[in-house]
């Protein structure tokens, strides 16, 4: 981990317009790995900004670093290669098939066929369009949210540790918009780009940053985690744009685990079912969830399951759906509590083992801070 | 779609396999194949300088026109495509006849013969230089932006865009504007005879100077044939060099 990108003191002014500045002393650091959401009005400059990394558009002073490298120091068409390029029209060639769009910067870098091969079908799985059904067809015959995963495949062609996207999503219906999101994540996940995502909504910003840039009018406003750019906006200006429910986009933002209670009221399936009954009345507890030997959910007690014949737990037992795994968001948690009436969500790990419970009063206390 | 494709089929052949047949018949009523076949060496002959004729200007047009349409688009150079096609579009605007009248009358201010296959060429080429110009600048001026400003942001080179982008996104259209000048040229081409250019215009223009339909249909039917030969063999050549993804779905 360090710094791998690095904006310094970077300022553009367009000729012809020399008492504006488009982009004025913008810094700000990148770690490795990590997605930059260049965010604000329009006009704010995001995309010019973006468009400095790859000098699509060329900075008036200041400097640009990556990997600790002046991008001046490089050659134009060296530095693009190295850089991966996605945009919200995504500029598939249409004379191309996807196997040849996905191809075209690894046969200019002169890699030899097999490696481009295996590249290619490493990466149409990468984003989930398999090869042997994809590879020969042309973009026209795709869909629009399958152009745009070819979009990013080709612009992961060779592997770069940087990617400038464009609005990537921002061309795409909202529904499968949100689906490609999460793929994203879940790619990204795994290969730890580090990535300046322009866009112009906010709710983006927050969900796929992990720092928020927010500009206006060319000068950085706010640069910072989403969790403190909603948590602390550095100005009323800040304030108004991620909105008036900032609060509940946080929900968005944490996970169940950080509202998880321990220690939750758990009995093993196997014991006798009166247990069940004198444990209740011990705790106070209404509800007491059913666990087997592995310490996995099977399900819950209440005080009508009590009244069921039956000789152990498992006999009595009620089935449930009211939990889900740490890692999703509180909204969801949030969500199911609410949907369903519930007093408390079970929360399990990856393979449904108990690990706590989700009480509103917890998760209001998170936000509370 | 199996009724759909003969549908198409007749709509595209039968037409053109009755106006032969009409054709072929009037050729034989006027004597315009025994004509023939008593001189056939001649034939041969014309056929053959026809031909040059067609090819050699065709190909110049092609050169040139693709050339200039190109540097059209070319930044920096956008000041110069209004005088680019101001000089094509005067050459093509004025008649065939004019065309070659003014080679003939024009070429030996500069000092060159007017008379003979040179200026015949010169003459083809000019009068059909222009559609091609004009489709190379349309074609590739329609390129989406977006698809060339991702090919920048990924590093190719301007020589890159050109020759594996914009080129062939633009075929289609170049295709078109090579199509229309092979009609002019093919069209146009027995007019050649009246400058000592050569070619089959000489058995039309004998024909109509002696008043004798058959050797007017000698000179006039290899000509459309030769004419319908070169527009099927570009659009199989479409087929070749436009690319599947961009290809209009025929009988779909």
């Amino acid at each position: 981990m360090g710094t791998m990108l690095s904006f310094q003191e970077v300022t553009k002014i367009y000729p012809g317009a020399e008492h504006v500045k488009a982009i004025n002393e913008l810094s700000f650091d990148l770690e490795d790995g990590e997605i930059c959401t260049m965010v604000g009005p329009s006009g704010c400059g995001k995309s010019t900004a973006m468009k400095m990394t790859n000098r699509l558009i060329p900075m008036t002073s200041g400097k640009i670093l990556i990997d600790g490298q002046n991008i001046d120091r490089l050659n134009t068409i060296e530095l693009r290669r190295g850089i991966g390029y996605v945009i919200q029209n995504i500029g598939l060639f249409p004379n191309m098939t996807i196997g040849e769009n996905i191809a075209i910067i690894p046969k200019m870098k002169g890699w030899d066929e097999g490696r481009i091969k295996e590249r290619v079908d490493t990466l149409l799985d990468i984003v989930n369009l398999p090869p042997e059904e994809y590879i020969d067809r042309y973009p026209r015959e795709l869909s629009g949210g399958q152009q745009q995963r070819i979009g990013v495949a080709r612009g992961m062609a060779i592997d770069p540790p940087v990617m400038l996207m464009d609005e990537p999503f921002g061309a795409i219906d909202p529904i499968n918009r949100e689906h490609l999101q999460n793929e994203f994540l879940k790619i990204q996940s795994k290969l730890k780009k580090t990535i300046v995502f322009v866009t112009h909504d906010i709710d983006e910003a927050i969900k796929m940053g992990d720092k928020v840039c927010l500009l206006k009018e060319g000068k950085l406003v706010q640069f910072a985690s989403p969790e403190k750019m909603l948590t602390e906006p550095a100005n009323d200006f800040v304030r108004d744009f991620v909105g008036g429910d900032r609060t509940l986009k946080r929900l968005n933002l944490l996970t169940i685990r950080t509202a998880t209670r321990p220690d939750p009221p758990v009995v093993l399936e196997t014991e006798k079912s009166a247990i069940a009954g004198t444990i209740m009345t011990e705790t106070g507890e209404k509800h007491l969830i059913t666990v087997d030997s592995e310490g996995r959910l099977t399900g819950y007690i209440d005080h009508e399951a009590l009244k069921k014949d039956g000789e152990t737990i498992e006999q009595i037992k009620c089935e449930t759906e009211a939990f889900l795994p740490d890692t999703s968001s509180l909204k969801d948690g949030l969500s199911e509590i609410f949907t369903h009436d519930l007093e408390f969500l079970i929360v399990v790990d990856d393979s449904k083992r108990v690990i706590g419970t989700l009480h509103t009063d917890d998760i209001k206390k998170i936000l509370r801070g | 779609m199996t009724s759909n494709f003969f549908t198409a089929l007749l709509r595209k052949f039968v037409p053109a396999i009755v106006a032969i047949v009409v054709v072929l018949w009037l050729y034989k009523y006027y004597g315009a194949m025994e004509y023939t076949l008593k001189n056939l060496a001649e034939f041969f002959r014309l056929i053959y300088e026809h031909l040059i004729l067609v090819i050699i200007s065709m190909a110049a047009a092609i050169t040139v026109g693709v050339t200039l349409g190109v540097i059209m688009t070319r930044k920096g150079l956008e000041g110069i495509s209004p005088v680019i096609m101001a000089v094509v579009n005067v050459w093509q605007s004025v008649p065939s006849l004019g065309v070659i009248a003014l080679a003939y009358g024009i070429l030996p201010l500069l000092g060159l013969s007017g008379i003979g296959i040179v200026p015949a060429l010169i003459a083809l080429f000019l009068h059909a230089v222009a559609p091609i110009v004009r489709n190379t600048f349309a074609g590739i001026e329609s390129v989406s932006s977006d698809v060339i400003e991702s090919a920048t942001g990924m590093g190719m080179t301007k020589k890159q865009i050109l020759f594996d982008i914009e080129i062939p996104n633009a075929m289609p259209v170049i295709m078109g504007g090579i199509r229309t000048s092979t009609a002019i040229i093919v069209g146009t081409a027995p007019l050649a005879f009246l400058i000592g250019g050569g070619g089959l215009g000489f058995w039309i223009f004998t024909g109509i100077a002696l008043v004798d339909m058959g050797i007017m249909f000698a000179g006039a039917v290899p000509v459309a044939l030769i004419a319908m030969l070169f527009d099927y063999f570009l659009a199989l050549l479409e087929k070749v060099v436009v690319s599947k993804g961009i290809q209009a779905d025929q009988y779909a």
